[in-house]
């Protein structure tokens, strides 16, 4: 840094070698160098979790933005408990307001578009925002034409409460306008898609809304273009337990494909049948969100292939991708695999920006699904670089028929769960 | 599997934690902190707000024998959460002794 006065490089110095002293884990760069800089583009579990754990662990020898435009996040995961009345609305909506206590730049602005040649991001108002490397965790899209007579004006009468906000409140406002003898429509997304057991919790949830009100006249009708389904066995057991003849899961074979749906009568179409939608949710297909995919970070398939030793772009070797907009191999789309993507993109980033220490890349995922009150199961996995890709090396899967007193501690775990992974998230 | 129903199977366990005490002691290569710092960068996910009574116990602060005869149970399926046999199934003994030596000085994440 040929510009940096005496000044400024005494108190540069003397910030390291506090670091140093306090924080034995980080390796500085050599002194006199301008702080490398971080920038996030997306805070929740994925960039929120990269740009506080690379704050952190510098301690201070990296400039670190995040770039997201709400001030207010709701998570989309425990979304469905709202749904489903366990919890309310401000009990999954956070603030970053620690994370700009801890140093971190906030920025509450769109971010516009990505010059990977300048390596630069563009704001929505025009101002550039340099990097050394740049993480971009944008989460999805949705494909509006993949449900035909879709739209994203449709969503207004057909909620798909995938992004969460305005969208679940959507839902659950017409979720509890409903009348005893009303049908629920569900279109259920293609593979791959945000939080595989996520529809199917959501049903759990209106069936659980619907017993409660005594509505046992109410159907809820499940259209799938997928033939089978995560945590399909336990699912299906639940329903059959606590909700007899409520819920109507049908496949491909069943329904034969599906053809319209129509927003103005609330009318779903099907090859082979016509139903009425006093509520229809449609959750249409997915891909990774828009500024990913105009920077040329997504293949063919929509969403952005990584290398799985570090998150780091297969397109971009200054830019990594964690949460939904990758490509996660055996990794299920979920917060928690976001937030496990994160640390390693993290302590990579790190490592090439300081020369700290780092380590091989592993990671993990669970998923806790709930059916019915204290009916809670769960999956999980660990994963690690292998075949190219984040390959599993070991799973697990709650059973069939377990002791009630199992599924209520599930429960429990989850809630734990989710006031953890929030702290790491938001502070 | 709650925290009291760990603290009971302990006590069956707690000749192989002693094991390991005499292990640590005879001068077996020091605890690896900064591999357990980043390790625990997993735990933390559930772990981070634990409190003393929730099904999630904390695990900040945690007596390195204890934590260290836990996560060998865990692995060697003699504590049954599955969660925590999974995460501990890829542990080797390096990588448990990083963990418990990081959690045992570490009083939050």
């Amino acid at each position: 840094m040929t510009d940096l006065t005496r000044r400024r490089f005494v108190a540069v110095a003397g910030t390291s070698l506090v670091a140093v002293s306090t924080v034995p884990l980080f390796a500085p760069r050599a002194f006199g160098q301008a702080k490398p800089k971080l920038v996030v583009i997306g805070g929740g579990p994925g960039g929120g979790t990269v740009a506080r754990y690379v704050n952190k662990d510098s301690a201070g020898a990296v400039e670190v933005t995040l770039i997201e435009p709400q001030r207010n996040f709701t998570t989309c995961f425990f979304s469905n408990l709202h749904v489903g009345g366990f919890r309310d609305f401000k009990s999954i909506t956070h603030t970053y307001d620690k994370v700009g206590r801890e140093g971190i730049k906030m920025v509450h602005e769109a971010a516009a578009s990505i010059d990977r040649d300048k390596k630069e991001v563009v704001l929505a108002g025009g101002r550039r925002v340099p990097y050394d490397r740049l993480v971009v965790a944008p989460g999805i899209d949705l494909k509006w034409d993949s449900v035909p007579g879709y739209s994203e004006a449709a969503a207004e009468a057909m909620p798909h409460a995938w992004k969460p906000g305005s969208q679940t409140q959507l839902l659950v406002k017409k979720l509890n306008a409903l009348k005893d003898g009303d049908t629920i429509v569900m279109i259920c997304p293609p593979n791959p898609y945000r939080c595989p057991p996520g529809p199917y919790e959501r049903i759990s949830m209106f069936a659980h809304v619907l017993k409660s009100k005594g509505h046992n006249r109410s159907k809820i009708i499940a259209l799938d273009p997928k033939e089978t389904f995560s945590k399909q066995a336990l699912f299906m057991e639940g329903w059959e337990k606590h909700y007899p003849g409520m819920v109507e899961w049908q496949d491909p074979k069943v329904h034969g494909g599906i053809k319209s749906v129509d927003p103005k009568t609330g009318e779903v179409k099907t090859d082979l049948a016509s139903y009425k939608a006093a509520l229809a949710n449609v959750i249409p297909a997915q891909m990774a969100g828009r500024i990913a995919r105009d920077a040329g970070l997504a293949d063919a398939s929509g969403f952005c292939p990584i290398h799985p030793e570090s998150m780091k772009s297969k397109m971009d070797a200054n830019i990594f991708v964690v949460g939904d907009a990758c490509i996660p191999g055996d990794m299920p789309k979920s917060a928690f695999s976001a937030n496990s993507q994160a640390k390693v993109a993290a302590m990579t980033i790190r490592g090439e920006l300081t020369g700290s220490r780092t380590f091989p890349a592993r990671y993990s995922n669970i998923c806790w699904s709930l059916i019915a009150p204290d009916d809670d199961v769960k999956v999980g996995g660990s994963y690690e670089p292998g075949d190219g890709k984040l390959k599993a090396v070991s799973t697990f899967v709650s059973q069939k028929g377990e002791a009630a007193d199992i599924r209520k501690q599930n429960y429990k775990e989850s809630l734990d769960w989710y006031a953890a992974i929030t702290a790491d998230v938001f502070g | 599997m709650c925290h009291a129903d760990v603290g009971a199977r302990l006590v069956g366990l707690a000749v192989s934690g002693v094991m390991i005490c005499i292990g640590t002691s005879l001068g077996i290569s020091a605890p690896d902190l900064e591999l357990g710092r980043y390790l625990a960068s997993e735990c933390v996910t559930c772990h981070r707000t634990a409190t003393a009574t929730g099904p999630i116990p904390n695990i900040f602060g945690m007596a390195e024998p204890r934590l260290t005869t836990l996560l060998r149970a865990y692995r060697d399926k003699q504590l049954p959460n599955p969660v925590m046999q999974q995460i501990a199934d890829r542990l080797n003994d390096e990588d448990i002794a990083a963990l418990a030596a990081y959690f045992a000085q570490a009083r939050s994440p």
